[in-house]
């Protein structure tokens, strides 16, 4: 059995990727795209809250929410821009899919260009430990753990209980029927994208004070929540949380006792996982 | 008078002229860098090739440079580790990398769509990861140096790997050409045609009475050889491999290589888009300041993807081209909505 701490970082990961993938399934669902620049505006957040917090001085909860905000912008310019325009009738899906796979160099060379290569840190913004007798957590751990927790109860409440989410809902099912009711599909995709893309920011954002930033740390984790929504199930909300909960425990656990190709053991029982089940645990059965 | 076709025979013969100027590049310049430039583009070509051909069946494998990774070690440590010569040990590669991608296919081609990009991509990741911590064997992230091809002596011609590239640029040719042939005898037989129709509707396809998992698995199976030489050549060229040589950031670049290029012919697609993103990325990265290059690429191909007509890549240009100037009507193109994979 491995020691807490293990099991908390589990958690912690299991955090993030729940963070990730919700956007990433929200953003499919109605776009029907896999947006493959999410982990760049991970990264991305996590550099506007690098900044606002070390060269401005703004509070780190703030700074939190303007990173989601201003990430949530560039992500709607990029749906408007670019994903709009190629997932015209026409298209087909490989084109979207090249456009957002060149967008990933694109954002890396740009904050490689703007805020260097170099690892950055950011001061602990919550220091201090909570000492739980047997084993003790940082204050910023759980700051990671219950703003996912907010995140994901905002998440349910404006989906279920507003007109907005409604229409995101109505959209995701039928989007033909639910422009004959009056919802303008274009403004909803726009708008789940620029939500999907804060999340990521956030999720970035939340954890530059644990970990560090530079321009490619959005890589792995965008990897790891697509891993999360497939074993989950594309296009299940439920399945993307559940995934991203497996994926990261089971990190975190593997590397505790396999240490040497853990992350190899971790891949074969994703593709043991969708060999067995190809539509993954929460899908609708192919075909 | 026998009618001539000119409005054939200009572009044709304007083809043939590039191709033979390309034959004849050592004649014009012997720099090093330009000739590797070349080299570059026709190995990402090779593997370029392979990916549209599984494209082509429908299919979106995200795992092309692992094969090109397990067919560089497999020359590099069969030649290295049980010293049999360079040349045997280069056909190996293919081999190997056959072998592997048809054991691979058989399993993880019943799952189609995202499926079967999401986990070819984590095989790709496996191997690099084993490539990496495999310290015996492979040397992890310092690389194996694999060996060189032994001289030739043709009659009074030496041919000396070691001495410069034009040899390797031959040899790269040569390479191209054979793949080139195997891919366009595919693309133009019945095999072809039932790849594209796998890809246009998978279901009538199926009704049809064609097997789908069995030509997926020839697709597959043939770019993995492909792709195994390409990466064999590629690491003796270079003389190192190294598990970062063929990750997913390559795999990626495959990918946007054939659909810059254009999906619409296997060969001359592949061939133009490797050659122009490769070239455009060189010399993007000569620019002086850091790390612009990632942000120009990644702009050109999305720039590329959003002013090009729907649904065509560079090589769809040439016949447009050709259109404009014979004063031709443009083709009428039937709307096509195939179910490529991510969907």
């Amino acid at each position: 059995m491995p020691p807490a701490e293990i099991w908390i970082d589990g958690l912690i990961q299991s955090c993030i990727y729940m963070t990730m993938a919700f956007g990433m399934v929200l953003v499919f669902s109605i776009l029907g795209i896999l947006n493959w620049t999410h982990g760049q505006f991970y990264m991305l957040g996590a550099f506007v809250v690098y900044y606002a917090v070390s060269s401005w001085g703004i509070p780190f909860p703030i700074s939190l929410i303007i990173s989601g905000i201003v990430i949530a912008g560039l992500g709607m310019m990029v749906e408007k821009f670019v994903i709009e325009r190629l997932t015209a009738p026409g298209y087909g899906m490989l084109y979207v899919t090249a456009a957002t796979l060149a967008l990933i160099f694109f954002f890396e060379g740009a904050a490689g260009m703007a805020f260097g290569l170099d690892d950055k840190g950011l001061a602990m913004v919550l220091p201090g430990v909570l000492d739980l007798g047997s084993f003790s957590i940082s204050y910023q751990k759980i700051a990671v753990i219950a703003f996912t927790l907010v995140i994901m109860i905002t998440m349910y409440i404006v989906l279920n209980r507003t007109r907005m989410g409604l229409a995101i809902r109505a959209a995701a099912q039928e989007p033909i029927a639910a422009s004959l009711y009056g919802i303008n599909v274009k403004r909803v995709s726009l708008i789940v994208m620029g939500i999907g893309c804060g999340l990521a920011a956030m999720a970035g954002s939340i954890m530059a004070p644990v970990l560090y930033v530079n321009p490619f740390i959005g890589r792995v984790p965008m990897i790891f929540s697509l891993l999360a929504i497939v074993i989950g199930g594309l296009g299940s909300l439920t399945g993307a949380i559940v995934g991203a909960i497996i994926l990261g425990f089971l990190n975190s656990v593997i590397a505790y006792h396999v240490s040497y190709l853990s992350e190899a053991v971790l891949f074969v029982l994703v593709v043991a996982i969708l060999l067995i089940r190809p539509q993954g645990l929460f899908g609708a059965p192919i075909k | 008078m026998p009618y001539f076709d000119y409005k054939n025979f200009i572009p044709k013969s304007v083809a043939w002229f590039v191709a033979a100027l390309l034959i004849l590049l050592p004649l014009f310049t012997r720099n090093s860098i330009t000739l590797s430039i070349f080299i570059s583009s026709g190995v990402w070509a090779i593997a370029v090739m392979g990916f549209t051909l599984i494209l082509r069946t429908g299919q979106f494998s995200m795992g092309q440079a692992a094969f090109m990774a397990l067919g560089a070690y497999a020359t590099a440590i069969f030649t290295l580790q049980s010293g049999i010569p360079f040349w045997p040990g280069f056909l190996l590669a293919g081999i190997v990398s056959g072998i592997i991608a048809l054991l691979i296919g058989l399993v993880v081609l019943r799952v189609g769509g995202i499926y079967f990009s999401i986990i070819t991509l984590a095989l790709a990741e496996i191997i690099r990861i084993i490539a990496e911590r495999w310290e015996s064997v492979t040397h992890g992230v310092r690389g194996l140096r694999p060996p060189l091809p032994p001289t030739i002596s043709l009659g009074g011609l030496e041919i000396n790997f070691a001495t410069s590239a034009i040899p390797y640029y031959y040899f790269m040719i040569i390479l191209v050409v054979i793949t080139g042939i195997v891919f366009w005898r595919l693309e133009h037989s019945r095999i072809g045609g039932t790849f594209s129709s796998m890809a246009a509707n998978q279901i009538l396809a199926e009704h049809q009475g064609i097997h789908l998992m069995k030509y997926r698995v020839i697709a597959f199976t043939v770019a993995g050889i492909f792709a195994g030489y390409a990466g064999a050549y590629y690491a003796s060229f270079l003389s190192i491999i190294t598990p970062q040589m063929f990750g997913l950031w390559q795999s990626i670049q495959i990918m946007m290589m054939s659909i810059v290029g254009g999906i619409s012919s296997i060969v001359s697609g592949a061939l133009i888009g490797a050659t122009i993103l490769y070239t455009l990325s060189i010399y993007l990265s000569r620019l002086p300041i850091y790390n612009i290059q990632y942000l120009l690429f990644g702009a050109a191909v999305v720039l590329v993807l959003l002013f090009l007509p729907k649904g065509t890549g560079l090589v769809d240009l040439w016949g447009k081209f050709w259109r404009k100037v014979f004063r031709e009507p443009e083709e009428y193109e039937i709307p096509e909505d195939s179910e490529m994979a991510t969907e």
